[in-house]
């Protein structure tokens, strides 16, 4: 059977196109009436460089990604700022609010009884976790020096006094070394 | 858009082109950095260190006599003064009083001690021990205050004893630190 007779059974599917005034017959006219062979108007967006400068941002805010969100700050503690600082090191977290010592978010006293008793005193909560902490990390670190250091969050109306007897306290289980947790202020 | 084109796909064979979905794979991209953005932690805390000066068992291999150093001891009198005072061992050398002036910083009732930082400067200036870059020992400041001092005029004390900073070398590189490293005094 010739490829004429079968041509009325084709479906009548082209390739898409330009259709407009394309059969006109006369070249010159054609390419008249179709644009002339002018500049196209579509254009390409260049998604390759978009792509990378995607890949590129979500490569940096992985890395700075932090599964465990912020700093766990205790909600009632407003915190002191100061200019002179330093960054923040991963260390135990002692919260001492108006009434509440709080170790890495667990009761660890109260400072109701240091200022009752308006003098230093070492509170022994504090000092049985603190010494559990440290005998823990010497036991999973064997051989290594014990850095002895504790982060204090401290609301800034909490007395002196109970900031000493939490020191004492921190001293004596074996963390001399202690840091403020503070805000960092812009200085002038 | 984006496709792969291996020249293939004649004489009645499936075609081996393909196109990529990149309209999904942006979409999914974007939706990724929206997310990362959002849950992004930018902290502003810090922290200010402070070692303790707790009085200890006594140890074994504790040195006699051990060597004299001048500290600068920071007293907080009251509510209307601060002494200066340099001490060489329990020898007093030197006392400045001070009047506490405080000037308010920010609006969340912050305050700071400009002239006590102005002080401690001058006095490191001239009394400091240790200011050579390749000396890798601080001076050394005590600071004392009462035991019904509110915690935020410690730290705006504690942030103005570390006000001084100098140079200091340490593997190969030059860094600016603190002057002195800060002991709360306990007792």
């Amino acid at each position: 059977m010739s490829e004429k007779a079968l041509h009325r059974f084709v479906q009548p599917v082209g390739v898409p196109g330009r259709r407009l005034l394309h059969h006109i017959p006369l070249r010159f006219v054609r390419k008249k009436v179709t644009g002339g062979g002018s500049r196209s108007v579509n254009q390409e967006i260049p998604l390759i460089p978009f792509i990378d400068f995607l890949l590129c941002i979500v490569l940096f805010l992985l890395a700075s990604f932090s599964a465990s969100g912020e700093l766990p700050i205790d909600k009632s503690i407003k915190l002191p700022n100061a200019e002179n600082v330093i960054d923040m090191t991963d260390a135990p977290m002692c919260a001492i609010t108006g009434t509440q010592i709080l170790v890495d978010g667990s009761p660890a006293g109260s400072t109701r009884v240091i200022e009752e008793a308006n003098r230093l005193q070492r509170v022994e909560e504090l000092f049985n976790i603190l010494k559990n902490k440290r005998e823990l990390w010497k036991q999973l670190n064997p051989g290594k020096d014990f850095p002895g250091v504790i982060v204090l969050q401290v609301d800034r109306k909490v007395q002196a006094l109970v900031v000493k007897s939490v020191f004492q306290t921190a001293a004596f289980a074996g963390y001399p070394n202690v840091s403020f947790m503070v805000g960092r202020l812009g200085k002038n | 858009m984006a496709g792969i084109d291996t020249g293939g796909g004649h004489g009645g064979k499936r075609s081996t082109n393909h196109e990529i979905p990149l309209i999904p794979f942006i979409d999914f991209l974007l939706c990724l950095v929206a997310f990362l953005l959002v849950t992004a932690v930018w902290s502003q805390m810090a922290r200010i260190n402070a070692d303790a000066r707790v009085p200890g068992p006594p140890q074994n291999d504790e040195p006699k006599d051990p060597p004299k150093e001048k500290q600068l001891h920071v007293e907080m009198k009251g509510a209307e003064k601060f002494q200066l005072v340099w001490k060489e061992g329990n020898t007093v050398v030197n006392t400045i009083d001070l009047d506490r002036k405080q000037v308010p910083v920010g609006d969340q009732g912050d305050f700071r001690f400009p002239d006590l930082a102005k002080k401690i400067s001058d006095e490191w200036n001239a009394n400091g021990a240790h200011r050579a870059a390749t000396d890798a020992k601080l001076d050394q400041a005590v600071l004392h205050t009462d035991n019904s001092t509110p915690f935020a005029d410690v730290i705006a004390v504690i942030d103005a004893i570390y006000t001084p900073h100098r140079d200091l070398t340490w593997g190969g590189k030059t860094e600016k630190v603190a002057a002195f490293n800060v002991t709360f005094a306990v007792n």
